[in-house]
This record gives C-alpha cells, structure tokens and sequence, in this order.
C-alpha cells in the first residue's frame, strides 16, 4: 500500500489553564456527486491537487459516486478555503463546513 | 480524432476540421457564460458557493470577493491557451495536428469540463441520461453528440495525465 501524503496539520492552541477548553474541530471540505464529472477526472484532480495516492483518490472518488459526497481535505478555515477555490477552478462541486 | 500520448504526459491530438471548428465555438461560449448574471444556473455550477451554511454568508461574500476575479482570470487565461493551440496547429488535409505539453493537457482538461458542465445544465443531463440514445432527428441530437464527443475527448486526455502520477 503507497503512503497516503498527510493533510495540512492542524493549528493546535495551547489550552489555558482553569479556563474550559473547547476542542478545536477543523473545518471540512467536501466533494459533492454530479452527472458530469468523470470518475477519471476525479481521481486525478485528487492526486495533483492534495498528493493523494491512486488508491486514496479512487476511494474518496467512489464514496462520492456511492454515498453522494465525500470529506476529501480538512484543516483551518484558511486552508479549506483555499482548498475550495483549487476545487473549483477543476469543475469539481466542493462546499467547506465546520462539523458541529 | 486521432490521439498519440507521450510518455510525459505530452500528447499530439488530430483533428479533423469539423472537430477544429466545434472545439473553436467552446471558449467563445464558455466566455460569455464567465460573465453571464450570478443567477444563470449553469454559471453558478461554474462558480459554485464555497459555504453552505447560511450563518456564514459574510465569510462567503468575502470569499467571493477574493477568490471569483481570480478564477474567472485563470478560466480566461485557458481559453486563450486552448485557441493558441488550435490555431498554431499544423494544417494538413483538411487535418489539423496539435501538440500540447503535459501543463497545455491540464489547462484543456479544465476548459473541456467547463464545456461539459455548461453543456450538461443547459441539456439537463442527470445520471440517466444517456447521451448515445438521441435519434438524428432529436432536436439535442447535435448538441448531445458535441457533448459525447467533448466527453471522449477529456476522457482519453485524462488517461495522458494519469499516467504520468504514481499509480
């Protein structure tokens, strides 16, 4: 199995002391299913865009065609929008959101 | 259409003229939609919302604000591209041999999507479509044909590009 290239770390914030901490969820981008797309294109826009494996892009590719939509990449709300934006100069549908 | 992949991603494309001619109408149609009312519906599938939740439209407003001028750029500079490649083509009986570098492949496939989205939302094609099954005498049997074409098209384009990622 090749390495699957890890996502943008997250920014981590040092908890302050006696205060409650809340945990820092990253935000989401996620790939939504459409008629167009081809399964083809999917897979590779993956691989150049996030240096996803064939196998880690093919996956992502089918959990969009099967389940409608598919988590591709997370991180800050910075990272994800900037995420987006590549998403979409491809033709690719993705949305970013912040899982409560 | 006759295609030679190279190794590097590289390809040399044959066209015949009708295929030149039908590839030269894309970014004249794709431009105009770049600029079309925000509301048009295929140019929101272009240019789609980065925010779902509504709670967060002032974040999607500036997002907007940064990011659309510059895809809408970018999109521009690509159709530029695609129309050099087709008129610096060599002509050969009634042939047309472009070459493309592997960076010239990226910029077609993106254009060539654009073109199939748009194509598709003004054809509503859905998952059941089956754009091979339109008679000759079908009022989309033209445009669904361009559309299967441009989708064959990509489709082998790709392929050149694929084979140049760790599989």
């Amino acid at each position: 199995m090749s390495v699957v290239v890890s996502i943008a770390p997250v920014e981590v914030e040092e908890p302050i002391v006696g205060e409650v901490t809340v945990t820092d969820k990253p935000w989401v981008v996620i790939v939504w299913n459409d008629p167009v797309n081809l399964m083809t294109y999917v897979v590779l826009v993956l691989q150049k865009l996030f240096g996803y494996s064939r196998e880690k892009a093919t996956r992502l590719m089918l959990q969009v065609h099967h389940e409608g939509k598919a988590m591709v990449s997370d991180g800050t709300r910075e990272k994800c929008e900037a995420d987006v934006a590549r998403l979409h100069a491809h033709g690719l549908w993705a949305t970013m959101e912040h899982p409560s | 259409m006759r295609i030679k992949p190279g190794r590097d991603g590289s390809v040399q494309i044959t066209f015949d003229l009708a295929e030149v001619e039908l590839l030269h109408e894309v970014p004249d149609q794709l431009r105009l939609l770049y600029e079309a009312p925000p509301d048009d519906p295929a140019r929101s599938r272009l240019f789609p919302r980065a925010y779902l939740d509504p709670t967060e439209e002032k974040a999607e407003q500036q997002w907007q604000a940064v990011v659309h001028p510059e895809l809408v750029r970018e999109r521009l500079a690509g159709l530029e591209r695609v129309l050099g490649a087709l008129d610096g083509g060599d002509v050969k009986s009634r042939r047309v041999r472009v070459s493309l570098t592997a960076d010239d492949v990226s910029v077609w496939l993106a254009v060539l999507n654009d073109a199939r989205l748009a194509f598709a939302c003004r054809l509503e094609i859905d998952d059941d479509t089956d754009v091979y099954r339109y008679a000759p005498d079908d009022p989309l049997a033209l445009e669904m044909a361009a559309y299967a074409w441009l989708t064959t098209l990509q489709g082998a384009l790709v392929e050149t590009l694929l084979g140049t990622l760790p599989g």
